[in-house]
């Protein structure tokens, strides 16, 4: 009888796929599964938005308003969920702000999409029919925005404030905002007006002091101490500063190495040629002028030796130890200088020049700050102050999506308002086009319309105002033409948002709208999930 | 009962009847796990695996889904098998293929049920399946000597092969991406030359073709960032250090001015060899180790760009487009052929800077770099980009041209069913059979659109019973359409090998009488 059952269960396992309920259900849980993603960071959405705490595996605890971060460290399995995690980082990658934004649409979109499959819609034909309002909304949110020039600094601070003003930052925004601004206006390469690496901004957390202190560095700022060993200085005006890739310390060869030792006097002259081998290295290093040395970690073995740092002391020479080498790029294009790996190519033409190196006291650390660069490279490094970890990091995350915002404007010169003014204008005008097209597709494009006033329903909401009284009021007054009024969450009404100087970057919009309905629509598209190796 | 005893313990045995059933439904099964994804409204799968990570994949790719399937049932494992083999040959249909088989089967299953031996079966469907050959041979169009005509039969190509894919919507945009990568290969099909780069970011549309090669790697520090007229020595050689690798050797010294002098002898050799390299005339250096502090500033004195760590597919590519040889020994740079390429920059692509190489010496290199919201978009684009490539670069050299839209199908069924009626015995039968199961093709595709299928195939049959007739399914408008004026185009050469390797399979799994199941391995408990 073994025979007969053993088929049976092979092919028990395949045959259930046939089943085309079970295709509806996966899709349904699908959506199910991504639009309860969506309801977890909606309530972060907006000025008033809530933050979340997020306690990971390895009992950290994070406090955030970032809808990126908070899907990041969530963990979800399900396929789909995870899909929708893939969307707010892609939105995080190609705009830097608006992740929560993201994720909220895509959830609408998928509700409206649950409606429209049970009347029996095919999932194709709603899939292209999200393609196409898309399109057009993206057409729309063009019109609607105004250009902006890089000279104009205010417009640049307002549309970052409005970023900064929905995080807990937010009281901050006055400072950070104009400080985002400047900083990425600071990197632009004119060479390549509309790129912007913000690796050239260099955010350095150091923990103390309230937000209120971060500040723009012009120069170079560590988080490191200058090694105090022996009493070296600590304050070095005229700096001649090297960066160097080798090490201060005994010889070491690659292949093993053993020094034998037979006597006392032996043990004694090896540690005298130790002496000497360093004395002589560092003497090297002194004739060229150089009194800053910045030296690279090393693995393979130790950097500096006390014995280094004496001498390095004795000849006045300021030492910052243990620099990573990542950093390195990016120091050498600040200082305009090259890295030294070799005593031998020790040179004076290699050495960054700069007014003064000093360590100073921060709280209960210290860091050092090099200002005064000369010939000082495209980057700016800015110092992020908290008075505890939570609120630092929220912070740098916070300045990070300012500084992507303010990006996002030098690579496309266009600003749009803020405050669901926009959802609520495309929601509008799609209903328009909607009722002029035909069949299945104008069904489509309205329920589209509809889903895209989630985002000012879930302003107001989150803003402890009453949704519908607001939205209803916001489609009237944009149905009467005016365009520009939204919510002022602030005021707790709906006012003309472009006088009330929310604004936004035009490419958070539609690139939230784009990857919203591109992830959407695969998620529609598929109709079974089948467990592979 | 002692004939039991001929196998080991846990090993099975089906015979007859009951091993046939076991291998039709384990076939039929992969073809209706598949058959949703076929034509332009196919939906996707989700792949997710069950290793580390838990990884999700979206596709709608045949091949792919087939693949990472964990299969027991050996006919399915056949079924995989020709997909598989599709998708190396002409790397398209790979859903086809699986579909038509599984259909043959199907039908194969209710003859054999009315007592008609699988042998004549298997006879009717060969013949059946060389009348259908002979019937599309004779509708191919072939185009080649009309370099316009050709042109546009490739876009058509490529436009019919993605629009079941992901990127329908843009599918204009990446025909001709498409297009003009396989027209720069110039008739071979070694798609090596054509890389596929993902950036997630940016929106599909955004995707574009660059001539040239781009690698994903940054220059070393201090080093040009732009050199024009470069030539390139690609290499896999340590510049860390030489070591002695003889295990346990050492060296004794005595004294730290004797280790100071290793420690200056190893840098010297470090020097040398950076010498030599250098004395090849070079100035651009491609290295797939890492290249260390030392030499790096050496190569940035001698305003050399050094690239470390590249891949090893990063470095055979580069040699291959810029046609260096890869080198591992510099003593002598006489017998080292170098790479050439008018101009190295670096390019920003999203968020990261990328190098490329361009007006390399291979004409035909080109990189297409994608951009998409997500890693799954990305993934099952590149996927189906590669299905466009592959075919197109077939036809390329290839130029037979056939109707698309369930149009081919149509005609092989007539020719079939004609044959079939002159045919006398039971072959005939089998023959029918055929002939159905080439309909179940645009039927599937009319079910997956949502579409009233009897409907449609019964029009577009009556349509075929005039001569010269050009209708197939229309998915986008839901109707029978002209599909030579709506420019739905497939190669020959992948219809031709769906239908042979599907009769094939279908006549390999048709000829199983038994199955026997070997008792599985013992895993020895060492863990």
């Amino acid at each position: 009888m073994a025979t007969i059952a053993a088929p049976q269960h092979r092919s028990s396992k395949t045959e259930s796929y046939v089943d085309n309920k079970r295709k509806e259900d996966v899709r349904h849980a699908n959506i199910i599964a991504a639009r309860s993603v969506a309801n977890a960071v909606r309530t972060s959405l907006g000025p008033k938005g809530m933050d979340k705490m997020i306690s990971t595996s390895s009992n950290e605890v994070i406090i955030t308003n970032d809808g990126a971060t908070i899907l990041n460290k969530m963990k979800v399995l399900q396929p789909a969920a995870k899909m929708l995690v893939e969307l707010s980082k892609s939105q995080d990658s190609a705009a830097g702000d608006g992740t929560t934004t993201v994720v909220v649409i895509a959830g609408a979109l998928l509700e409206k999409c649950l409606l429209l499959l049970s009347h029996g819609i095919h999932p194709t034909v709603v899939s292209d029919s999200l393609h196409k309002a898309s399109v057009k909304a993206v057409d729309v949110l063009t019109a609607m925005a105004v250009p902006v020039e890089l000279s104009d600094r205010d417009s640049l601070v307002k549309s970052a404030s409005t970023s900064l003003n929905s995080k807990v930052v937010s009281q901050y925004s006055s400072l950070l905002a104009p400080l985002a601004v400047d900083s990425v206006l600071s990197v632009v390469d004119p060479a390549q007006p509309e790129m912007v690496d913000l690796r050239d901004v260099k955010i350095v957390k150091k923990l103390g002091g309230t937000v209120d202190d971060t500040e723009l560095v012009n120069g170079l700022v560590f988080d490191k101490k200058v090694s105090h060993a022996a009493g070296g200085p600590t304050r070095m005006e005229n700096a001649k500063i090297a960066v160097i890739q080798f090490q201060i310390s005994p010889p070491k060869t690659d292949i093993e190495q053993s020094i034998v030792v037979s006597d006392y006097a032996q043990m004694d002259r090896i540690l005298k040629e130790e002496r000497s081998y360093i004395l002589g290295m560092i003497k090297k290093i002194k004739a060229t002028g150089c009194n800053v040395l910045l030296i690279q970690k090393s693995i393979l073995r130790d950097a500096v030796t006390d014995l280094s740092l004496h001498y390095l002391a004795k000849a006045k020479i300021l030492v910052i130890k243990d620099v990573e080498r990542d950093e390195i790029e990016f120091i050498i294009k600040t200082l305009n200088c090259l890295p030294i790996a070799n005593i031998e190519h020790f040179r004076a033409e290699k050495l960054g020049y700069a007014d003064l190196v000093e360590e100073v006291s921060l709280g209960d650390g210290k860091i050092v700050k090099i200002s005064g660069i000369k010939d000082m490279g495209k980057t700016t490094t800015v110092l992020v102050r908290g008075s505890n970890l939570l609120v630092l990091d929220e912070a740098e995350r916070s300045l990070h999506d300012a500084l992507c915002v303010v990006r996002c404007l030098v690579a496309k010169r266009f600003l749009i308002a803020g405050g669901g003014a926009p959802e609520i204008e495309l929601s509008r005008q799609l209903g328009a086009w909607a009722k002029v097209l035909h069949g299945m597709e104008g069904y489509c494009i309205r329920a589209f319309a509809e889903a895209l006033e989630v985002v000012p329903y879930t302003l107001a909401e989150n803003a402890g105002l009453n949704p519908i009284a607001i939205v209803t009021e916001l489609r009237n007054r944009h149905a009467n033409g005016e365009i520009n009024t939204g919510i002022n969450v602030r005021k707790g009404q709906i006012t003309n948002i472009l006088e009330e100087n929310v604004v936004q970057p035009l490419l958070v919009s539609t690139s939230a709208i784009t990857l919203a309905t591109e992830c959407v629509r695969m998620i529609l598209k598929i109709d079974d999930i089948v467990t592979v190796r | 009962m002692a004939i039991d005893r001929i196998f080991k313990d846990e090993a099975s045995e089906e015979k007859g009847e009951r091993a046939r059933m076991a291998s039709f439904v384990g076939a039929m099964a992969i073809a209706d796990l598949v058959k949703t994804t076929l034509g332009p409204k196919g939906m996707d799968k989700i792949l997710q695996s069950t290793g580390r990570g838990h990884e999700v994949t979206v596709t709608n790719d045949g091949a792919t889904i087939l693949k990472s399937l964990h299969i027991d049932n050996p006919a399915a494992k056949v079924l995989v098998d020709i997909s598989k083999v599709q998708d190396d040959e002409v790397g398209d249909g790979t859903t086809s293929v699986v579909v038509l088989a599984g259909e043959l089967l199907r039908e194969a299953e209710k003859l054999v049920a009315s007592k008609i031996h699988p042998m004549t079966i298997i006879a009717g469907f060969r013949m059946a399946a060389e009348c259908a050959r002979n019937a599309l041979v004779e509708k191919v169009v072939d185009n080649k000597e009309d370099a316009e005509k050709f042109r546009s039969d490739l876009m058509n190509i490529a436009r019919t092969t993605l629009s079941s894919k992901i990127l329908s919507q843009d599918k204009e945009h990446f025909a001709k991406l498409a297009v003009d990568a396989v027209m720069r290969l110039k008739g071979s099909t070694n798609l090596e030359s054509v890389q596929i780069i993902k950036k997630p970011g940016g929106s599909l549309i955004d995707s574009f073709l660059d001539e040239g090669f781009i690698l994903d790697k940054k220059i070393g520090i201090g080093q040009p960032k732009r050199i024009e007229n470069a030539k390139i020595l690609v290499a896999n050689t340590a510049m860390d250090t030489d070591k002695v690798k003889i295990y346990g050797a050492r060296v004794r010294v005595d004294s730290m001015a004797k280790v100071a002098e290793i420690e200056g002898a190893e840098k010297e050799k470090m020097k040398e060899k950076v010498n030599k390299i250098i004395g090849h005339g070079i100035n651009c250096f491609v290295n797939r180790q890492l290249i260390y502090n030392f030499p790096e500033e050496l190569f940035a004195d001698a305003g050399i760009l050094a690239i470390e760590h590249a891949d090893f597919d990063g470095i055979e590519r580069l040699a291959l487009v810029t046609g260096g040889e890869i080198a591992s020994t510099f003593d002598n740079p006489e017998s080292v052929k170098l790479g050439h390429c008018d101009l190295i920059e670096e390019i920003m692509i999203g968020e990261d800077k990328l190098i490329k190489f361009s007006g390399v010496a291979m004409g035909q290199a080109c990189t297409i770099v994608l951009r998409g919201a997500s890693h799954h978009v990305l993934d099952e684009a590149e996927r189906s980009l590669h299905d466009a490539l592959c075919v197109l670069s077939q036809t390329v050299n290839d130029s037979r041209v056939l109707l698309g839209g369930g149009w081919p199908e149509m005609v092989m069924a007539k020719e079939v069913d004609a044959l079939a009626r002159k045919t006398p015995g039971k072959k005939s039968l089998a023959m029918e059979a055929f002939s159905r199961a080439l309909l179940a093709i645009p039927t599937t595709i009319a079910d997956n659109a949502g579409l009233d299928s009897a409907e449609l195939i019964s029009q577009l049959r009556a349509e075929h019973q005039n001569e010269g007739c050009t209708t197939g399914i229309d998915v986008i408008s839901g109707s029978v359409g002209d599909m030579a004026e709506r420019g739905i185009c497939e190669a020959f050469k992948v219809k031709q090998a769906v239908l042979l390797s599907a009769t094939e399979a279908a006549e390999m799994i048709l000829r199983v009488d038994e199955i026997i199941t070997c008792a599985p391995r013992r895993r020895e408990d060492r863990m």
